[in-house]
């Protein structure tokens, strides 16, 4: 990884924050730091999951990560 | 009394195979919001649309997948189904309930969801159909806390693993199928629980070639039981299947309820032998091993006299899938033998699958199953990536699909190219 763990997170948050669609895929998140392996990116977005700073949203195929506040829940 | 008058799905009660409206029916006697399931259906049968509202942001805490969201886009018509969230629930290996645990898991959801379910689901969960959102942190808790189940896998996770009887039952098992299922279910609980790839991504293993769990079918990686020696034949007991002795009828006994008249050997096993490389030599039985694809049906019709071989391990194949996107497609042989060793941790079908990850999790696209990188990039680029040299086996139909090309520096001489040459017989 070029980036430090909490710049990386940084970096994701931007990119999940001014990304058109509230929804992203885990490789949208490769570019933050294309010197990092796809699973270090992967396993520092569920880390940001269980600090509350992503979010899951699942299809049922597919699981993509969003900011909680972007998120449109289906219950409200 | 029925809630909502539902006259097409009645029709579906009326053939001679058993109806899921009736048993729906059934259930709405004790679980009322299941009467708006059927409402629901209705509507969607005349208005020729679903309206369920498919995905979302619902799970239990820490969990990427296992909880598949539903609500309904008509809730004010049908407040029983408004929520109607789908939970997995993670299979046993071989799907070895004991009654006891069958009768805790019903019990369990009854208590918190619509009593539905659906055994099992293709990856191989038993699935719950119906249940609301704040249902689900209590029915996590009781399932993990109380029954010591977990949820599968959903979503782009490493779905839950699957597998056949393996060696609790059957005598065909090249590798303990449940043993290894097991093990890699232990070993990746991060990539099963948390989204780790580019799309789904299920493991499936079957002991022998009959692959019972159908994982050539329907996984993007299939483990499936083989032999490097030769088959093992008992030449006795060909003869008892050729005299039609009684203890040892044809298939096990399988087809007991018809008279198919007497046995032919050549007829009904020799004949059928699709590489032909089975033939009688005076009483014995003769098989060229080196010709045998692993058809099995030799052993499946004469179980007594013929078996595996005894040097046991697993073909893999890699990059099944249904026909979402570009059609159904099959897994296709990359590795032609490992050895399926619990005493190092199954190291040799850890390497291939991690090989695999790390390569499809960096070149695959959003929402592209294994199979379909694979055939985006061309056999020959993921047969190097895995570091696999391409052999006959890999060539499924000789000049209608020459994906192998020859390098110059592999053939011996190498070639002059003439490309002017080759342009004035075949055109740009």
């Amino acid at each position: 990884m070029a980036l430090s763990k909490e710049d990386l997170k940084k970096a994701i948050v931007e990119k999940a924050t001014k990304s058109p669609k509230p929804q992203l895929y885990i490789k949208d998140f490769y570019a933050c730091d294309p010197d990092a392996k796809p699973r270090e990116i992967k396993n520092i977005a569920n880390e940001m999951v269980r600090e509350g700073l992503l979010m899951f949203w699942s299809s049922g195929s597919t699981t993509m990560y969003a900011i909680p506040s972007r998120i449109q829940n289906e219950e409200k | 009394m029925a809630k909502h008058e539902t006259p097409l799905l009645d029709e579906l009660e009326k053939g001679p195979w058993p109806s899921f409206v009736t048993d729906l029916k059934q259930q709405a006697e004790t679980k009322p919001e299941v009467w708006d399931i059927l409402g629901q259906l209705e509507l969607s049968f005349k208005d020729r649309i679903t309206h369920w509202k498919h995905g979302g942001i619902v799970g239990v805490f820490g969990y990427g997948g296992g909880i598949v969201g539903r609500y309904s886009d008509v809730p004010k018509q049908f407040p029983g189904v408004e929520h109607f969230h789908t939970v997995r629930i993670a299979q046993p290996s071989g799907l070895y309930y004991s009654t006891e645990n069958l009768r805790a898991l019903m019990d369990l959801w009854e208590k918190y969801g619509s009593g539905v379910t659906n055994m099992h689901g293709s990856t191989g969960d038993m699935i719950f159909l119906g249940t609301r959102t704040e249902n689900l942190e209590p029915l996590f808790w009781d399932l993990t806390h109380d029954l010591k189940q977990d949820l599968g896998g959903s979503g782009s996770n490493l779905r839950t693993p699957s597998c056949c009887l393996g060696e609790s039952r059957c005598e065909w098992a090249c590798f303990d199928a449940q043993e290894v299922c097991n093990s890699l279910t232990q070993r990746y609980q991060d990539e099963i629980h948390r989204p780790a790839f580019p799309y789904k991504f299920k493991f499936k293993f079957s002991a022998c070639p009959n692959d019972c769990v159908a994982a050539i079918a329907r996984s993007d990686f299939s483990v499936i039981g083989t032999w490097k020696d030769n088959i093992r034949i008992d030449q006795a007991a060909v003869q008892k299947y050729i005299a039609n002795d009684p203890e040892y009828p044809s298939n096990g006994g399988s087809h007991k309820g018809r008279d198919w008249g007497p046995f032919d050997i050549q007829a009904e096993v020799i004949d059928l032998c699709p590489t032909q490389c089975m033939w009688m030599e005076g009483n014995e039985l003769k098989i060229d091993d080196s010709e045998c694809t692993r058809c099995m049906h030799c052993i499946n019709v004469l179980p007594r006299a013929l078996r595996p071989g005894l040097q046991k391990g697993a073909s893999i194949l890699i990059g099944a899938k249904a026909p979402i996107l570009d059609g159904a497609q099959f897994s296709t042989l990359v590795v032609p033998f490992v050895e399926v060793n619990k005493e190092n941790d199954f190291e040799e079908v850890v390497d291939v699958i991690e090989k695999v990850w790390d390569w499809w999790m960096e070149v695959g696209k959003n929402r592209e199953r294994v199979g379909e990188t694979m055939q985006r990039v061309g056999l020959p680029t993921f047969l190097s990536v895995m570091e696999v040299e391409p052999m006959p086996q890999h060539v499924k139909e000789p000049r209608s699909n020459p994906y192998v090309f020859w390098k110059e520096e592999e053939v011996e001489g190498g070639w002059d190219r003439d490309i002017e040459e080759y342009r004035r017989r075949h055109a740009a």
